[in-house]
């Protein structure tokens, strides 16, 4: 177990250390020693997937009760930053400018686990799928660490100027590997790309900005302390918002709305999207794995962390155009997929098609009914962005695969490709009808979940989503067909997977599988985290919510007492 | 849970691990796969013999009688469990996690369905055994077909709709995979994916279904639902809240946790839901107007023809419609019904003329799926049922015949074909026992279960008159069945050959031929009326055993049945007289000659031959707009909005180059002035900082002078 060897503060700052580290360590070495570099950046993400796999371990072995991440990071009295929050309980909590209250606090729980562990494996991945890069391998190799680390902070952060910090350094690796190593249209596809995620973090920085200066003090409700106005702790925002109703509808109303939109820019939704497709179809092969895999969730994980816990009533009044926004997406991108004959675009809108699913599942909460349905929309949310995370990379690592043997991502020009490489069949055949949601495979439970749920808040809308199950069967089998149907004597002497190529995506064969045949695999450890913002967000004051039915009425609203330091401290571990 | 439960998960994991087996040991068996998958599917047969032998043990302890309830083997385990747990609750709480179960619900149906897919598909694994041998995709071919059982064994077990939906998508993705199996051809390749599309157009239905069922009753599990929805009489439970008509689940533990009161759905919604549940089994078991996919499916090689797209997974849908058969309204019912007749006339009148002998026995299939759909919709469960179990063995001997006139002929052209009895005996006399199974002859099996049909339709329009039709369409249908099979059956087997190759023919190894013979037994006896206790009386005891535990509200037709036994002889001797003097060989000297009237009903032929042009509808009316809309939306995304983004970027540009031009000539300049005109006063009080203190000194107090005595000014006025 990795926190009896280092302490918490250590573990998670690896995490995005390590990368970080690397990416110097890179710029240090003699820039025509390529092969040194790529083996140094392909080991140093490896060490950052084995630090992640550090922390799910101790995840896990905190068990379930341990999955609020509010009950474990809340534990050092608020107000005295100076205390560190308990060893052992996988959060870090030092000040950093206390001038402003802003604080180095890391912290994870099943939500932001999945995804730092989706990242760091994509990171090892894309990583391996770079190991062709000659033209100034030193420079790519470093920003590509570069980005590994910003995304891992994105994910860890829970102080909103950390966050923001992570997030908007992500930006610059990532615009210069696209602009450095795109395609031909590059420059316009990665100045597109920077403008709109600096346009959407504008949205993001103003909400921030507006929790934090909102005056005023809230009630009492943690044992230790009094809540401070003016922090940047997203938990202690998160409680103030969901059980007091502190900021009130109509802030909350503005909150939610520039939360979404400027994650919207992120995720991407409709009408936020086209950076998107001009930006995969420029990056190279390692870096659009990376971008739809893990780059796209940063919006879903602003969502689900941010949007809806800190804004939950607003997040309820916007419910409904949210939901249609969602379905209008799932629909939108599979029809602009099946109008692509560019592979790799097609893949591009069948990602904004998916990420539909996300905001749908987020937005479709009917708290006059039974609660727990939005449990499930919620879980299936999440669910398709690590589903999603898996099947997109695969996928655009497959595209590259062909892009490198036939020089074109041209539909009208591939085919015959079952007979010439079966190996690759196979794997697209299992990656590509996972991603269109076909049971047994991971994209089928997260479609479901949110289809099914989406009932429970709006027919209307339950039935338009299901109908993307015929778009989306459309355009996956008509690529499908392109690709590998018929005879294509001029591809015909094409050389199967090699043995790299097998190595990269066996494990995402093996993944889409795995969480399409036992879901609990990343439920049983993922859900209580998320069942933990449904209760929330759906339990928030100022929501007319039907929690309060049964629960004893002069009980705490939430099962967020903070126990004794001693108690926590003789955890078993 | 008992052993039999333990029994049929058995049954339904062997050939899911010999899939995964052929997958893992592929390369090292090469063609040995086969003997896995066909072993693992024998292996299923034997279970599923030993489940059926105790469970009809077990009914004949616990005395049987309409409308009981019947034994049930059942088990489930919480598969997800999801949503906020309220702290504080007791465990048997409503507020504990919502839960979807998995878990196997094993009845009569249940038993009867696993012994006859795992029996026609052990026929056909061996069949296809031979009949492969030799195809660059032996051993994946094999693999599919494993998985294929395995998934439609689940389908048929499943306790919960989830499941069975998810083991529905899991046979049509295996249907897709075989029918395109020769990739090569890139009109297979079509064809499997207008399979897989089609079904899923009725999947979109079918998740409407499960989406309102869910969301209202909060459960999947069909026992739960079926048994909660009806009350004792078979009465759907209809309250009225709030001026609307609502029905409940009568279930003390169904409670809706957010209002206490008990589970429901809206009427309206109940309608929706069942039409929705409905549409999926359109799509599965190619009903109008999704029966389209299934004649272009014949793409595939024959045993996936014959297994998958004749006796099993077409008849998935009939299954579902039986097995939630107390969720539909009779507004639903009607509707089953008459999709039923419009099929089984539509895919009957195409199959008269066409020339393509595997064609015409799909177009076949289509029409008595058809003929199980309006027995479904009258309210004669087991009749359709019943019609299900003979006609998959009938109708995989027939593919599995026409598998073997293939082996020897290497075409399915008719016209080219002829005289094969001599040459191919066992095949000409299997596949003979077959047409007169299909066609409805007396004392084989189809005579049994059509009659059934056409009792329990004529009963239904006894009660109600004005759906005469309902008794009409089956009826003609009949003679239609009648008449195109004995063309079939004339048209290969009599006569003299019509071509070199048909000259040749010879019968292929007894791997091809025993398998035909295995289901000549049942396409013979399957409807005979024997008596085994409990199941007592003449009639066929086959359907008694369906109709055990049977939900109440489904029809005993009783005394019609003679009446309709009548109608059957009728028909069939309309469809047999007219088959045989057309296309008889023994009574040439006045035979009708099929192409004198092909001529003079010219338009009507033309259009059955086009099969009532239904894929060029389609095409025009729902593909071609669907794509015209995806392109419009790549149009729209590229130049609307990417326009609209680039637009803003080209003003944003322009603007900062128009600023940039102010910056240099206005600013730039004013600030060069004002820079100047600083420097130059700067330059003429340079003399002021000549450094020396005195002047300081000086010029500081006519400074402090200059105040003060601007102060006094301002305080003095």
């Amino acid at each position: 177990m990795g926190t009896t060897v280092i302490g918490d503060d250590l573990l998670l700052s690896l995490l995005w250390m390590v990368p970080l580290g690397g990416s110097f360590a890179i710029l240090l070495m003699p820039g025509r020693a390529t092969t040194l570099i790529r083996r140094f950046a392909l080991g140093t993400t490896v060490l950052t997937f084995l630090l992640t796999l550090v922390v799910f371990a101790s995840y896990l072995s905190l068990g379930p009760d341990q999955s609020s991440l509010a009950s474990r990071a809340l534990i050092s009295p608020l107000g005295d930053p100076k205390v560190a929050a308990v060893e052992g309980n996988l959060a870090v909590r030092n000040a950093w400018i206390p001038e402003f209250g802003i604080e180095y606090y890391l912290g994870v729980d099943g939500i932001s686990l999945a995804l730092l562990l989706l990242t760091s494996l994509v990171a090892v991945l894309a990583c391996g799928a770079s190991m062709d890069v000659e033209a100034k391998a030193k420079g790519y190799f470093s920003l590509f660490l570069l980005l590994t680390s910003s995304l891992m902070g994105v994910f860890l952060a829970l102080d909103l100027v950390l966050f923001y910090v992570f997030f908007e350094v992500m930006l610059l690796p990532m615009y210069f590997l696209i602009a450095l190593w795109g395609g031909e249209r590059r420059e316009y596809a990665a100045i597109k790309f920077l403008l709109y995620t600096l346009f959407g973090s504008v949205f993001i920085l103003v909400a921030i900005l507006a929790l934090y200066f909102w005056p005023g003090d809230a009630p009492s409700f943690l044992p230790g302390g009094q809540f401070k106005a003016h922090t940047f702790d997203v938990l202690q925002l998160t409680r103030a918002a969901s059980e007091t109703g502190y900021y009130g509808h109509g802030i909350q109303q503005w909150v939610f709305a520039l939360f979404f939109i400027g994650f919207c820019v992120k995720l991407p939704s409709f009408p936020f999207h086209t950076w998107l497709p001009d930006a995969h179809v420029e990056a190279p092969t390692p870096i659009s794995m990376v971008l739809a895999g893990v780059l796209l969730k940063i919006g879903g994980y602003g969502l689900i962390r941010m949007a809806w816990p800190l804004a939950p009533a607003g997040a309820h009044d916007w419910a409904y155009p949210v939901a249609a926004l969602g379905v209008f997406s799932i629909l939108y991108g599979a029809l602009a997929a099946m109008a692509q004959t560019d592979f790799k675009k097609l893949v591009a809108y069948s990602s904004i098609s998916h990420m539909g699913y996300v905001t749908l599942g987020m937005a479709a909460m009917n708290l006059a009914g039974d609660h727990r349905f939005y449990a499930y929309g919620l879980n299936g949310a999440m669910y398709m962005m690590i589903a999603h995370g898996i099947t997109s990379t695969a996928m655009f690592f497959l595209v590259g695969v062909i892009y490198d043997r036939a020089h074109t991502r041209d539909l009208t020009r591939l085919g015959g490709l079952e007979r010439t490489m079966p190996l690759y069949y196979a794997a697209s055949v299992v990656i590509f009808f996972g991603s269109m949601g076909l049971p047994g495979l991971c994209g089928f439970i997260a479609e479901v979940f949110v289809v099914l749920s989406s009932f429970h808040y709006s027919v209307a809308l339950g039935v338009l989503a299901a109908f993307a199950v015929v778009l989306t069967a459309g355009y996956i089998l008509w690529t499908l067909r392109r690709v590998f149907g018929g005879r294509n004597d001029s591809l015909s002497l094409l050389p199967d997977l090699t043995r790299r190529e097998k190595a990269i995506l066996a494990p995402l064969v093996v993944l889409t599988v795995m969480l399409g045949v036992y879901p609990r695999s990343l439920l049983d450890w993922m859900s209580p985290s998320v069942d933990e913002v449904a209760k929330m967000v759906i339990g928030a004051k100022g929501n007319r919510g039907n929690l309060a039915k049964f629960r004893p009425s002069d009980a705490p609203v939430l099962d967020l007492q903070p126990r004794d330091l001693a108690e926590v401290a003789e955890v078993p571990r | 849970m008992t052993w039999q439960l333990g029994l049929y998960a058995t049954a339904i994991l062997v050939p899911l691990i010999a899939f995964v087996v052929q997958l893992a040991a592929g390369r090292r068996l090469g063609h040995r796969t086969a003997y896995v998958a066909t072993a693992a599917i024998g292996l299923s047969f034997v279970l599923s013999l030993v489940g059926f032998v105790s469970y009809f043990a077990e009914v004949a302890r616990s005395r049987p009688h309409h409308g009981a309830s019947p034994v049930v083997w059942r088990g489930d385990l919480s598969w997800v469990g999801l949503g906020p747990s309220v702290p504080g609750l007791p465990a048997s709480s409503p507020g504990r996690p919502l839960e979807l179960r998995l878990g196997l619900d094993v009845d009569n149906l249940t038993v009867l369905m696993f012994l006859m897919v795992t029996f026609v598909a052990t026929v056909v694994h061996v069949f296809a055994l031979a009949y492969m041998r030799g195809d660059p995709r032996y051993s994946r071919f094999f693999a599919y077909l494993s998985l294929f059982c395995a998934s439609m064994l689940a389908l048929v077990a499943s306790s919960n709709l989830f499941f069975v939906f998810a083991a529905w998508e899991l046979v049509g993705f295996c249907s897709y995979l075989l029918i395109g199996h020769w990739h090569e051809e890139i009109a297979n390749v079509d064809a499997a994916s207008k399979a897989f599309l089609v079904n899923r157009v009725g999947d979109v239905g079918m998740l409407v279904g499960l989406g309102l069922l869910w969301a209202n009753l909060g459960t999947l599990d069909i026992r739960t639902i079926n048994d909660q929805i009806r009350d004792g009489d078979g009465q759907l439970n209809v309250a009225t809240v709030e001026g609307s008509s609502v029905v409940e689940l009568r279930n003390p533990g169904a409670v809706d946790i957010a209002t206490g009161l008990p589970r429901r759905i809206g009427y309206g919604l109940l309608v929706v839901a069942g039409l929705g549940l409905f549409a999926g089994c359109v799509g599965k078991s190619a009903q109008f107007p999704l029966h389209v996919w299934l004649p272009d499916a014949m793409a595939g090689p024959t045993p996936v023809s014959a297994l998958i797209h004749a006796a099993t997974m077409v008849a998935a849908g009939v299954y579902l419609v039986a097995r939630v058969f107390p969720v539909f309204t009779p507004e639903v019912l009607l509707t089953i019904a008459y999709t039923g007749g419009i099929t089984l006339f539509i895919a009957g009148s195409i199959a008269m003329v066409q020339a393509d002998f595997k064609k015409v026995l799909a177009y076949s299939t289509v029409s008595q799926l058809g003929f199980m759909m309006i027995a479904l919709g009258v309210g004669g469960r087991s009749a359709g049922l019943f019609h299900l179990m003979t006609h998959a063995c009938f109708k995989a001997l027939l593919f599995l015949g026409a598998g073997s006139v293939y082996h020897a002929v290497h075409t399915y052209e008719m016209p080219a074909l002829g005289g094969l009895y001599r040459r191919m005996r066992t095949t000409a006399l299997t596949m003979l026992a077959a047409t007169m199974a299909i066609s409805g002859v007396p004392l084989f099996s189809g005579f049994y279960s059509k009659d059934a049909i056409l009792a329990s339709t004529l009963h239904f329009v006894m009660g109600q008159p004005e759906h005469i039709l309902l008794f009409l369409l089956p009826a003609v249908g009949a003679a239609i069945t009648a008449f195109y099979m004995f063309r079939l059956w004339f048209l290969i087997f009599a006569g003299q050959p019509r071509s070199p190759a048909a000259s040749r023919a010879s019968e292929g190894e007894r791997l091809l031929t025993w398998p035909l013979i295995a289901l000549a037994v049942p396409t013979v006896a399957l409807g005979w009326p024997v008596t085994i206790l409990p199941f007592f009386g003449f009639e066929p005891i086959l359907e008694r055993m369906l109709e055990y535990g049977e939900p109440i509200e489904s029809i005993d037709p009783g005394g019609v049945q003679w009446w309709a036994m009548g109608a059957s002889v009728l028909v069939l001797s309309v469809g047999f007289g007219l088959g045989a003097l057309y296309y008889g060989p023994w009574i040439a000297w006045r035979r009708l000659d099929p192409k004198k009237t092909a001529h003079r009903f010219g338009p009507i032929h033309e259009f059955l031959a086009r099969k009532w042009y239904f894929d060029e509808l389609y095409r025009a009316v729902l593909v071609a707009p669907t794509l015209a809309i995806a392109r419009a939306i790549g149009w729209t995304d590229r130049r609307a909005i990417d326009g609209a983004v680039d637009g803003v970027a080209w003003i944003t540009e322009r603007f900062s180059r128009f600023e940039g031009v102010f910056d240099r000539v206005a600013i730039d300049r004013l600030v060069g002035l004002i820079a100047r005109g600083v420097y130059a006063t700067g330059d003429r009080a340079r003399w002021l900082q000549n450094g020396s203190l005195p002047t300081y000194l000086m010029v500081l107090a006519v400074a402090v002078v200059g105040l003060f005595a601007a102060m006094f000014a301002w305080i003095l006025a």
